[in-house]
């Protein structure tokens, strides 16, 4: 591989890298098990890079090889069952309508998000990524009316799992 | 307000966080780094069946002249369908490589998800049929030789030749049963390794075909 492939390669991963965090954050539960996953999509990013075209933006590509490997290529490693779970993300909302129902509210909706199953957490991914429903059906290859009519089922699974 | 819509807002706010943040200078080692990704150890397996397979096969052959007489015996002394047998084998053999390494080739991470799991569950076909086609085989040939066995052995012959029609029949079903039961471990075995490597891609494409209906 050239050198100059290889940098730009770093430059744009650097610069998007907060893509593959998220996704990682969704699909493990504890540090080292993100490291990990990081790692596995780094490397298929990369053998996947020479093939990529500049026609896709940089992003939209990472989203469905990042996705594609967590859904799909990885294999969850030995070390990380059983460790700690780690809170999802630090809910500090710096508004002025910050109230602390807002946060509870907020924790209890990750931690339903975790429950959800691997299709279910991609779609919400997308979602939550602003993604619309053309792009959510191509990433994962369903119709964008079965992408819909997911999408409604699985908002009504989270509230059934807030609210049993 | 939705739920969603309310997690939507603090996703987009609070999801950079700096303390996760990666350099450039960690991720050029880590591109170094070998893939432990399914596709990989499913290649490495299928290579392992392969050569499983052939040395199981071919090693006895080679390794021993007294087999190598026995089973031209067995042809009833004619080399020439014993060697077209082993041409059919590695015939197969290399239709099955030549599919798979096809079928590999096609496997890329930019697929969208439904194809990639599609694509990557069709490999697996290609190896479950190398697989059922050599417990086949093995059926036939242990049964074979078992036949052959009784018939000309100078060992054995001599003491199934005592028997009657029924005692006959009683030793045939026994020795097809436990022909069968070996096979079927085997299969079992097969069964296992694939199902508790494959489980989530098997749930999660089932999960994607289920919306289309």
């Amino acid at each position: 591989m050239n050198k100059e492939l290889e940098n730009s390669f770093v430059e744009l991963l650097e610069k998007h890298q907060n893509i593959v965090h998220k996704v990682c954050r969704l699909y493990t539960n504890n540090q080292d098990a993100h490291n990990d996953l990081f790692q596995e999509i780094t490397i298929q990013l990369w053998k996947a890079y020479p093939k990529f075209r500049g026609d896709a933006k940089f992003s939209t590509w990472m989203y469905r090889v990042g996705l594609n490997t967590a859904i799909t290529l990885y294999r969850k490693s030995k070390r990380t069952i059983k460790t700690q779970e780690f809170e999802l993300v630090s809910f500090k909302i710096k508004s002025e309508d910050y109230d602390d129902t807002e946060e509870q509210q907020l924790k209890l909706l990750y931690k339903a998000v975790h429950q959800l199953n691997d299709i279910e957490k991609a779609l919400v991914f997308l979602y939550l990524e602003d993604k619309n429903y053309s792009e959510i059906s191509e990433t994962l290859g369903i119709s964008e009316v079965n992408a819909r009519v997911k999408m409604n089922r699985v908002k009504k699974k989270l509230r059934t799992i807030l609210n049993p | 307000m939705d739920e969603l819509e309310l997690l939507k807002k603090d996703w987009q706010a609070n999801s950079a966080r700096e303390d996760q943040k990666i350099s450039s200078k960690d991720i050029y080692p880590m591109m170094q780094k070998k893939s432990s990704s399914i596709v990989k150890t499913l290649f490495y397996i299928s290579i392992a069946e392969l050569l499983f397979w052939i040395i199981l096969n071919s090693y006895p052959y080679f390794a021993s002249a007294e087999y190598r007489a026995e089973l031209t015996a067995m042809y009833g002394g004619n080399s020439m369908i014993l060697l077209a047998i082993t041409v059919f084998s590695y015939a197969i053999i290399l239709t099955f490589v030549y599919l798979l390494y096809k079928t590999y080739r096609t496997i890329t991470v930019t697929d969208n998800a439904k194809k990639l799991m599609g694509k990557i569950l069709k490999t697996r076909k290609i190896i479950k049929y190398y697989v059922i086609y050599n417990l086949v085989m093995a059926f036939l040939s242990i049964s074979f030789g078992l036949y052959y066995s009784v018939y000309n052995n100078p060992e054995i012959a001599p003491q199934f030749a005592k028997f009657n029609d029924k005692q006959m029949f009683v030793a045939t079903v026994l020795m097809v049963l436990f022909t069968g039961i070996f096979v079927l471990v085997f299969w079992v075995f097969y069964r296992l390794i694939y199902g508790i490597l494959l489980r989530r891609l098997n749930r999660n494409y089932k999960e994607l075909k289920k919306l289309e209906v």
